[in-house]
């Protein structure tokens, strides 16, 4: 098979994997070709609108595995590829010299057994790093099952390292992938925390070990679960795995199965708000129970999270933009930690008009209902919650919203509340 | 009184430097462009001639009281290439240097916004740059990468190219100023470019700019597609110069290298 088709078929079986970034890490060059820059850069956006930073293929999409969700499956008719560790340093140094990527993402369908993949994508990163001095961007799978000496050797290679979860909850994983255990998924993941912790406490040990971080990713919408099982999930990786990100992938039905429950939200809408919701664990110092609870356990479709709690609390507001302080000014809506910082900054030169606050990147149109400005309110003076979030509706939407919309209880219309048996919020069961 | 600078860094701070000296007022004075300046019949203005001495010892005034970081932002902001660029500058420093140290954190006055603005438009761009610039290879193992950024991008761009491809020899050519970045395998060095020779591309270029294409559209999902996304992050005026968007070789040509 020549190396054109290889590559269509290997880049359709990676692309359903969402992780792209190649931040986090500072890697010099040393005469060599390639370094990685801290902020990470785009290369290119593709039709879909993601970016493309990395080159981001499997090695091979032979699986041994079952998995209902996954389009790889060993049960798809599908035609299969393999890619040979020359061909993928060829790429990576022919495209990273053009100035197409940023580095490589290299992941791999199960090929034989798990030790055997693992082998074959560190040959790939071992090859780069030694070889060819190669010091750009390499994100590497972890083959959960693997041998945990193989994973530790990768992380000497590799700028990130990311095991899938792919399914929120343990019943999940049991339904639709019953080849694979919590445990396999959670250990490695563990023995890589523990190793970063390692190396960046002994200072007199040079060698970089994931300079940037593990990261995971979750499959959103192809089983029961609700939005309060994804955030408690992703706070508990944030805080005792210390992961870099929890990447989310709105379920794309690539396989029929009987036991993918189709969720009622749009796929895409969902993940978009998760994201959100991510965003204000990472940069907005909120906590996983005030963004969704098991009250609520849904995110709310129309307005953001941060609105979200924002109308639950509006005995906090309005707050004075010249008063408050950084982390409060986090909290109000239509204030993102860009135009905090700006406020905060030159509020040290004087009081911070209103007119100005448009120049600082503050989205007014959510924000005048919840500040004042020099003691002065610009909303629309005292409104209740349901009234208010009409006001903070997009406005495109307000007019396909129906009356159903915004008083649900009062059309009989409940948000679904999927209770599931038996499965705990967090991480570990 | 209207000061007319050649349009060069160095001939804005010298005009900068002279206002200064003449107790300028930034209610009545500007700082021009002598190129693009209207005259008429009853305003009065002075040409600035460039004074390397007067432009660094400006220079030094605005590194020694607002860093690097300040310069960084008087230099991106020229290079934004603004007709008002003088007169805003004037306006800028005018108030800076009242306002002290972090004055460029001041985003709520006017006259500090107003050049912070064309300083973020031209990182901005920069940024971008550094993701959409593509080389390729011509047959003397020199790579070559052409483009029209909208501001005068090429010496900004050019030491992040020099420390990351550290081992080839490549160039950077702005074609709509007509300048270049040469890297000769130590270091890099600006040059205007007239004319150039037609160019012949490497015997593997065409293999790997279709590799490049073929995955370009198989990494997107179908299902998705979203093109207003993609321009959002991408705008429509960068794609004459992609890869992956206009096949800069033929394919036929492409077909008899792979085998």
């Amino acid at each position: 098979m020549e190396i054109f088709e290889k590559l269509e078929i290997l880049a359709d079986a990676a692309k359903y994997d969402v992780s792209c970034s190649s931040s986090g890490s500072e890697r010099a060059n040393a005469g060599g070709l390639g370094n990685a820059t801290k902020a990470g850069i785009c290369h290119s956006w593709t039709d879909d609108g993601r970016c493309i930073s990395l080159l981001k293929i499997l090695m091979s999409n032979k699986c041994i595995y079952d998995c209902a969700y996954c389009i790889n499956r060993l049960s798809n008719d599908f035609p299969r590829a393999e890619f040979e560790p020359e061909e993928i340093v060829a790429l990576t140094i022919n495209f990273y010299r053009r100035n197409y990527i940023e580095g490589l993402f290299l992941s791999s369908a199960v090929t034989r057994n798990p030790n055997y993949t693992m082998e074959r994508l560190l040959m790939v990163a071992k090859r780069l790093r030694t070889e060819e001095n190669f010091q750009g961007y390499i994100h590497l799978k972890g083959i959960p099952g693997a041998d945990e000496k193989l994973i530790r050797e990768a992380g000497l290679y590799a700028d990130r390292l990311s095991i899938n979860i792919e399914l929120p909850t343990t019943n999940g994983l049991k339904l639709l992938a019953p080849q694979k255990d919590r445990q396999s998924i959670l250990s490695p993941m563990k023995l890589i925390k523990d190793q970063i912790d390692q190396h960046k406490y002994e200072k007199r040990n040079k060698a970089l070990f994931v300079p940037a971080g593990q990261s995971t990713q979750l499959i959103v919408g192809s089983t029961n679960e609700t939005d309060y099982h994804i955030v408690k999930l992703s706070e508990a990786l944030y805080n005792k795995m210390s992961l870099k990100r929890v990447y989310y992938s709105a379920y794309v039905p690539v396989n029929n199965h009987p036991d993918i429950v189709p969720h009622k939200v749009p796929p895409l809408q969902r993940e978009h708000r998760i994201y959100q919701a991510d965003w204000l664990l990472r940069f907005y110092g909120f906590k996983a129970d005030e963004i969704v609870n098991e009250a609520h356990p849904n995110l709310d479709m129309l307005v953001d999270p941060k609105c979200q709690w924002a109308l639950r609390n509006l005995h906090l507001f309005p707050m004075e933009v010249n008063q408050v302080s950084f982390l409060e000014l986090l909290r109000i809506p239509g204030i993102g930690n860009t135009s905090a910082r700006r406020i905060m900054a030159a509020r040290r030169f004087g009081l911070v008009s209103y007119e100005s606050l448009k120049k600082m990147g503050v989205v007014l149109k959510r924000a005048k209902y919840f500040i004042t400005c020099k003691g002065q309110y610009f909303g629309a003076g005292d409104l209740e919650p349901l009234r208010l979030k009409q006001m903070l509706l997009d406005k495109p939407k307000q007019s396909q919203m129906s009356l159903s919309d915004l008083y649900p209880e009062a059309f009989g219309i409940t948000t679904p509340n999927h209770a599931i048996e038996g499965e705990t919020y967090g991480l570990l069961t | 009184m209207d000061y007319l600078h050649d349009g060069s860094f160095e001939g804005a701070l010298t005009g900068i430097y002279q206002m200064f000296h003449n107790r300028a007022r930034i209610e009545t004075d500007q700082l021009l462009d002598a190129k693009t300046y209207q005259m008429n019949l009853w305003c009065s203005y002075e040409i600035v001639v460039s004074d390397r001495d007067q432009a660094y010892k400006v220079a030094k005034s605005i590194m020694d009281t607002f860093g690097e970081e300040g310069f960084k932002v008087v230099l991106y902001s020229y290079l934004y290439e603004s007709s008002d660029y003088g007169t805003l500058l004037f306006k800028f420093l005018k108030r800076a240097y009242k306002l002290g140290g972090n004055a460029i954190t001041c985003l709520s006055d006017d006259a500090i916004f107003n050049i912070y603005k064309l300083y973020r438009s031209v990182v901005r761009e920069s940024h971008l740059m550094l993701g959409i610039l593509r080389f390729a290879q011509l047959d003397k193992d020199i790579f070559y990468a052409q483009y029209e950024p909208t501001y005068d991008l090429t010496g900004i761009i050019a030491p992040h190219f020099a420390e990351r491809l550290k081992d080839q020899l490549w160039v950077i050519h702005d074609t709509k100023r007509g300048i270049g970045a040469f890297y000769d395998g130590q270091k890099w060095f600006l040059q205007p470019i007239d004319a150039f020779e037609q160019l012949q591309f490497s015997k593997e270029e065409a293999k790997y700019q279709e590799l490049w294409k073929r995955y370009f559209d198989h990494i997107a999902i179908a299902e998705r597609k979203n093109p207003k996304c993609q321009r959002n992050f991408m705008p429509q005026k960068y794609w004459k110069f992609l890869t992956e968007k206009t096949f800069v070789l033929k394919p036929r040509e492409a077909d008899t290298t792979r085998n």
